[in-house]
């Protein structure tokens, strides 16, 4: 039976800095097809309270109320409430929620249409709008090799399917390889993931393509064909034997990628011990033969022969998948941006990123916390030999919840810094730490109780973030409110710690533009649904998981690298999959509808 | 001692020009970077705190608002776009209208229409005094020139009424901010306090006071040094026109034409270069907005530059016609002068921004006293 019920449809759309790109006019001109619709009223024809509210459920005499727009929410209980005032049923309150949706774009007004049909019909928009299946190649492209995609890839070849893992940099692990140990358990990081690494090089259904970048993917869902850029190595990966002798005689240096630049590597290297898969690559921007032309020493001194060859060029790949998951994780903010914390300008300012490298047993002081030097070429390194300090400071939200940066909280921050604190008393139980806050964010699970074990361990936590970082007599003179006192608080400290925000990574945009996938606010990659389907995206056959989603801890990366490869699983046990959910036509949702509302 | 929570307060603040009160995290970095905050006078946080609470009894007994120069540094780090600098801003004319018992300067503050109508009203009687009463009274307008080729002036604006009624000014506006004042000393000394300042604390103090009106030390303070520099020549050259005008007018306004180099036309020139100086950093600031200090300009803001600068430029042609000889030019000129000049003192001084001359420095006299306050 179709809906009769004298329905009133609100449309809430308050500009709040950004355009509405939905065209209200058209929709409102769509819907007067459905007779169940008595009245349409918009954000800014009156104020929306109360008694105006009241005023129009009386004089149209209305039975359920829509309240239609990006985030309806925010403005149900104000109805809810009314209804409830009228003596009419709450529960009659809507939403036809467009951002949930991810309409976001004047293009998808075909959507926020059969979302508001839906509405109306009281159809749900998922049954409603169930896209045509496609047949299956059960190959699946995992793209970035952090804990995430490990998580999904092995998930998915332990069920017996082909996975082809592409990595961008030399060695796959991310960002956790580099951590010393997770909160808040305290576990050695690399223990967790070392063996998955392993586990990965070794599978026989996980084809592992480091150094490679996606150019294009073209083709349908359950039948994508992917072209790859394969970077060149100049080391072969088959033959090479992984003995070091080249790098002993290379010439050349830049800053580790792996240790946070707080080292020195050469060009021909491996990112680190552990590194999957553990052969050598060469960095053609430090190496001095691919720059002038001359040198070759690494050449000479391979034992292998042909294992090096400096003059490889970067190939094209193509490879032919069904589904896709993205795990393309994150950046750190750059410290730099904000000059007020001195971060570049003092030695011993470091990131939370550098940090966690001087904290590791395998970093570059063996898990000693000492000063950063000069080494004899006068870069700033690590090294066992310097001094420790007597104090450090730990800031922060530094780029994150800033308007001026970044308006999201990056939520790992506060608890990385917690862990930071109690392993610097672990290692020097004699030093003094602070901890300078704004909010204490320990949401998880075991997480408050891991903050009350730090505080009882001695560190001094300090509400108020610090305004600047300044040196004076060769230490670091940090100079904040503490809010609790309301008094100014300056502090000599020996090095200072800025607990940096995450970002998306450099290549979600370009990813975002290959995919073809909506970015949301703040540059994420923008889930099908925020709620129900956090690791589906808008486009069938394509998932994401971990940071590139959104800022979050190890556990929740894990728990959706496994979520993204169920789904894939699950497709590929059925041996189809959904079209994207742009591609029906509205007349097909509409009917659909029609015989959904019939049935009921 | 507890506190009532007194969200309503937000309304009357946001007539004031307060925007987004509530915006405010309490980082403490705005009172960390101010270069002026100090122990025991802390803003801008504290302050914004007061304000998200209407904490109204506290907030009328501060002194900090005054302390404040307004150089930006807290809106420009603030991760909040709370704008603790304009909020300061705001606070500051909401505290001019609560030392006014006339409940004048709230109607300035929050009514455009008042402010216009009132300074059109004095524009009109100062017109009405030069076409009717002083005409009546046997003082015409003559086109006759003096023997050195310069407008006759006191035929039309006879000195020795234009003084009785510029002392007479001077004494009107002195009256009300000189009780405005001991209203705000009421509140920020007295007002609840369970501590008590000797008579000779004020006494030893009060060089500050005067330091304070001639330079404004605090001000310099400030990381960008130029808003000062600007600020002291506009300051200089308005208190030097103010004295010479009502003080020595019958050696100003003159009808004889002296040299370049006599004192006169010097203070004259230096008065009026530094009033322009300052009047085009602050309209071109305003205009062009990029500096945080003047990214938001509140009607009061606007008005107290324009009819400044209006002051400024009339006074300029009056003494440029006057000693070129053009009678018509240099009768007009100075009745559009007095036309702005009289609402601009009677409205600008007692009851808007420009209390601040009296205000700002006093501020940093009592917080001083509060430095050296005993317990009763």
């Amino acid at each position: 039976m179709r809906m009769t019920e004298a329905t009133g449809i609100f449309f809430y759309n308050p500009i709040n800095g950004i355009q509405d790109p939905i065209d209200y006019g058209e929709l409102s001109a769509y819907i007067k097809k459905y007779p169940a619709v008595k009245n349409m009223f918009y954000y800014d024809d009156f104020p929306w309270n109360e008694e105006n509210i009241l005023a129009k459920i009386r004089s149209c005499g209305l039975e359920r109320l829509i309240i239609a727009g990006s985030k309806p929410g925010i403005v149900k209980t104000l109805f809810a409430k009314v209804m409830a005032i009228e003596g009419k049923d709450p529960d009659k309150v809507i939403l036809a929620s467009f951002n949930e949706y991810g309409i976001r774009r004047k293009t998808d007004i075909n959507r926020a249409k059969s979302v508001l049909a839906c509405a109306i019909e009281g159809v749900p928009f998922e049954m409603a709008a169930m896209p045509d299946d496609l047949p299956v190649n059960p190959a699946t492209l995992i793209i970035g090799a952090g804990i995430a995609g490990i998580q999904a890839a092995i998930e998915i070849a332990n069920s017996n399917n082909l996975v082809y893992l592409v990595e961008k940099s030399g060695t796959i692990g991310g960002k956790m390889a580099t951590f010393d140990k997770t909160f808040p358990t305290l576990d050695c990081a690399a223990c967790i993931l070392t063996p998955k690494m392993v586990e990965v090089n070794q599978h026989t259904h996980i084809k592992l393509m480091t150094c490679c970048e996606i150019l294009e993917v073209a083709g349908d869902p359950g039948n994508f064909n992917v072209r790859i850029l394969k970077r060149t190595r100049r080391v072969n990966v088959a033959t090479c034997i992984g003995c070091g002798t080249c790098t002993e005689k290379c010439p050349a240096q830049a800053p580790s990628e792996f240790d946070a630049g707080t080292t020195m590597r050469k060009a021909i290297y491996i990112p680190f011990p552990q590194a999957v898969p553990n052969k050598y690559m060469i960095d053609a921007e430090s190496c001095i033969y691919i720059k002038n032309g001359k040198c070759k020493a690494c050449v000479k001194a391979c034992p292998v022969p042909d294992c090096i060859n400096l003059d490889e060029q970067d190939q094209e790949v193509t490879l032919q998948v069904g589904n896709i998951i993205v795990a393309a994780g994150y950046k750190v903010f750059d410290a730099k941006r904000m000059p007020q914390y001195g971060y570049g300008v003092f030695p011993n300012v470091l990131t939370s990123l550098e940090f966690e490298r001087l904290l590791n047993a395998s970093g570059p002081t063996g898990g000693n916390i000492t000063f950063r030097s000069q080494d004899k070429k006068g870069n700033w390194i690590f090294s066992p030999d310097s001094e420790k300090p007597e104090s450090l400071a730990i800031i922060h939200c530094i780029g994150s919840r800033d308007k001026n940066y970044n308006k999201f909280c990056s939520r790992v921050c506060c608890m990385y810094s917690l862990k930071f604190a109690h392993l610097i008393l672990d290692k020097l139980p004699e030093a003094r730490v602070y901890e300078y806050f704004i909010d204490m964010r320990s949401f998880g699970k075991g997480y408050e109780e891991f903050y009350e074990r730090i505080k009882e361990e001695g560190v001094s936590i300090i509400r108020g973030k610090t305004a600047k970082v300044e040196e004076k007599n060769g230490k670091l003179q940090i100079r904040g409110e503490d809010i609790l006192l309301s008094k100014i608080i300056e502090n000599s400290v020996d090095m200072v710690i800025l607990s940096v925000g995450l970002e998306p990574s450099e290549d979600t945009e370009n990813l975002c533009r290959i995919l073809k996938i909506p970015q949301s606010e703040g540059g994420w990659m923008e889930e099908a649904n925020y709620n129900t389907d956090p690791t589906g995206t808008i486009k069938g056959g394509i998932m994401i998981a971990g940071t590139c989603q959104g800022p979050k801890d190890i556990p929740d990366t894990v728990a959706q690298g496994s979520a993204a490869a169920a789904r894939v699983i699950r497709n590929i046990l059925n041996g189809k999959v959904s079209k994207d959910i742009d591609t029906i036509p509205l007349e097909k949702i509409e009917n659909r509808i029609h015989e959904l509302s019939s049935i009921k | 001692m507890s506190v009532r929570v007194q969200p309503e307060l937000r309304n009357q603040l946001i007539q004031f020009g307060i925007g987004d009160w509530n915006a405010c995290y309490h980082c403490g970095t705005c009172t960390a970077i101010c270069p002026l905050s100090e122990e025991g006078f802390l803003f801008p946080r504290k302050k914004i705190r007061l304000m998200q609470m209407g904490l109204k009894d506290q907030l009328e007994s501060s002194v900090e608002p005054w302390l404040c120069y307004y150089c930006g540094d807290c809106s420009k780090t603030c991760p909040r776009d709370a704008n603790p600098g304009e909020l300061m801003m705001s606070l500051r004319r909401y505290l001019t209208s609560k030392y006014d018992w006339t409940g004048l300067s709230k109607k300035f503050y929050t009514s455009e229409v008042w402010e216009l109508a009132f300074i059109l009203l004095f524009a009109a009687l100062v017109v009405i005094a030069f076409l009717v009463i002083l005409p009546s009274m046997g003082y015409h307008f003559t086109k006759e020139l003096t023997a050195d080729g310069g407008v006759k002036v006191n035929s039309f604006a006879p000195i020795h009424i234009v003084e009785i009624f510029d002392w007479t000014m001077a004494g009107v506006v002195a009256t009300l901010l000189i009780s405005n004042i001991l209203r705000m000393y009421y509140q920020i000394i007295w007002k609840k306090s369970k501590t008590k300042v000797s008579l000779w604390v004020h006494i030893r103090e009060f060089w500050l006071l005067i330091f304070n009106f001639a330079v404004q030390p605090k001000f310099s303070k400030c990381d960008d040094k130029r808003y000062w520099l600007s600020h002291w020549l506009l300051m200089s050259g308005y208190t030097i026109m103010f004295i010479v005008i009502v003080v020595y007018l019958p050696w100003f306004q003159t009808e004889k034409i002296y040299p370049v180099w006599h004192p006169q036309r010097l203070l004259g020139y230096y008065a009026t270069i530094g009033l322009l100086f300052g009047l085009g950093v602050a309209i071109i600031g305003r205009l062009v907005r990029k500096d945080v200090k003047f990214q938001f300009s509140h009607v009061s803001d606007w008005l107290f530059v324009i009819m400044l600068t209006l002051t400024a430029t009339t006074g300029i042609l009056i003494h440029v016609f006057r000693i070129n000889g053009m009678p018509v030019a240099t009768f007009i000129s100075y009745i559009a002068h007095m036309a702005v000049l009289v609402p601009m003192i009677l409205i600008e001084v007692p009851f808007s921004k420009w209390s601040h001359l009296a205000y700002r420095p006093f501020a940093v006299y009592f917080a001083q006293l509060k430095k050296y306050a005993v317990p009763k």
